[in-house]
């Protein structure tokens, strides 16, 4: 077991670097069209043009747990969605439930208004922490209020939610403004793709910095991602395959090599 | 100056990330890498920065507490919308965290026999709000179903709310051979295409997991590098 762990992270290692050099020499690569990464952009105008916040939110997801890398690829997200709005006067909102993930937060807004060269309008009270790592309900609550308080424009909710995201998708819908939701966690998910405007299904979270940013080790993460989904289809398949066919499968293959 | 920074981080990620994946997933049958690893003392290390982790995971509550009182605080003095219930929040907070305070000093004894007062506090008050959201959220839920279909009938909608509909009627605690056949019909749900899809959803997610923790291992990721 620990083997195939070490070369699912080689084979995956080798993959993404072979892919980040190729990319980088021809940068077209094909990407299927996604809707919720299509809607960001105008969501993001529609918050500049209103000149009200965008609200993005962690959900239960923090650094040192599960659902580490969840946060980073969530952050990720929330940068490109901090760097366009950066260019109006209304600063994104960043809300999570864990502590951990506020100084992600704070550092992601900061990196993306540095990135526009808007340091100045940048506050580090727009990343808030709501206190309810271990009451999803009560955080569901606190997300309401702030879609309220705050007059936000959108809501791009991302990381880990459960089926508590069902309260902050009806308030988002009952204020008249556009949702986009993912959760790692699969009640979240049912959820996102029940009543969020543009949901983002299972890891398509992850790809975030390949649709919306234009770096290529972003879009080799894509191409890595397909390419061990695949190989993972035909790990499946191919032993099913075989036990249909009572091995005769392997034993063509076997006979084939032989031969040879 | 930045450019040197983030040099710099590039390399204490990708230091630490190494040696605390190696010293996970090496164990002791792995030949020479087992020998490679137990010479080099990674497992100890390993567990130091695990440890390392949890201590500063155990900080940021403190920024989080400073973070409450100055988003709070600031909407209380700039009077914005909503600064009455901020000035509530924060006076519960400083109250609850008197409390406790005094509850681990002794200085306040025991209310009820046994249970401390933040407890008492706690399931009087959070207890019963969670439960009328949980109640709130059975509504939310077969709305948003319903906003599904009122939004666009699409094959895929259609099944999702197909769905739904079969797995809670299904559960009804109901007499009747058409009930007893929903649950049938449910419980094959779960068992076959719900698990096999909810497996396909957790694999993709794990793949790109692992994706994902390899740009960070190699000191790829946006917050190291700018």
């Amino acid at each position: 077991m620990q083997l195939v762990s070490i070369l699912i992270i080689l084979l995956a290692l080798a993959t993404y670097v072979i892919f980040t050099q190729i990319i980088r020499r021809r940068r077209d690569v094909p990407l299927r069209p996604v809707q919720a990464f299509e809607q960001l952009p105008l969501m993001v105008g529609e918050s500049i043009e209103a000149g009200r916040p965008l609200h993005a939110s962690f959900g239960h997801s923090g650094l040192g747990g599960d659902d580490t890398i969840a946060t980073l690829a969530a952050a990720e997200l929330f940068y490109q969605v901090a760097q366009r709005a950066a260019l109006g006067e209304s600063m994104p909102i960043i809300t999570a439930s864990q502590t951990s993930a506020l100084p992600v937060a704070q550092d992601t807004l900061r990196r993306a208004y540095l990135s526009r060269d808007r340091l100045g309008n940048w506050r580090p009270g727009n990343a808030r922490w709501h206190p309810a790592p271990s009451q999803p309900l009560a955080f569901a609550a606190a997300l309401t209020a702030t879609i309220g308080d705050d007059r936000v424009s959108g809501n791009v909710l991302a990381g880990s939610f459960g089926p508590e995201l069902a309260l902050v998708l009806d308030q988002a819908r009952r204020r008249g403004t556009r949702s986009v939701a993912t959760s790692v966690a699969l009640e979240g998910q049912a959820v996102a793709y029940a009543m969020a405007d543009s949901p983002l299904i299972g890891e398509e979270i992850f790809t975030a910095g390949g649709y919306l940013g234009d770096t290529a080790g972003q879009r080799a993460t894509i191409v890595t991602q397909d390419i061990l989904r695949w190989l993972l289809i035909l790990a499946i398949l191919v032993p099913v395959a075989n036990t249909l066919t009572d091995g005769a499968l392997f034993e063509a293959v076997f006979r084939l090599f032989e031969g040879r | 100056m930045r450019r040197a920074i983030a040099l710099l981080a590039s390399v204490i990620v990708i230091t630490f990330g190494f040696l605390t994946l190696t010293g996970l997933i090496v164990g002791e049958d792995l030949g020479f890498l087992s020998a490679l690893a137990g010479a080099f003392r990674v497992a100890e290390l390993t567990s130091v920065f695990l440890e390392l982790v949890v201590v500063t995971v155990g900080v940021t509550i403190v920024i989080g507490i400073l973070n409450l009182l100055m988003v709070h605080g600031g909407r209380v003095v700039r009077a914005r919308r909503g600064w009455p219930y901020s000035i509530l929040l924060l006076i519960s907070a400083l109250a609850v965290i008197a409390l406790t305070i005094a509850e681990r000093l002794a200085l306040l004894p025991a209310v009820d026999g046994e249970r401390p007062a933040s407890m008492i506090l706690l399931e009087t008050v959070q207890v019963p709000v969670e439960s009328a959201l949980a109640a709130l959220l059975l509504f939310s839920l077969v709305y948003g179903a319903y906003r599904l279909m009122h939004r666009r009938v699409t094959w895929t909608n259609l099944l999702f709310t197909l769905v739904l509909l079969v797995a809670l009627l299904g559960a009804l605690p109901l007499p009747g051979a058409g009930i007893s056949l929903l649950a049938s019909v449910r419980d094959w749900l779960m068992a076959v295409p719900v698990s096999a899809g909810a497996r396909g959803l957790l694999l993709g997610i794990a793949l790109a997991t692992v994706v994902t923790g390899v740009r960070v291992l190699l000191g790829q990721d946006r917050s190291y590098r700018d």
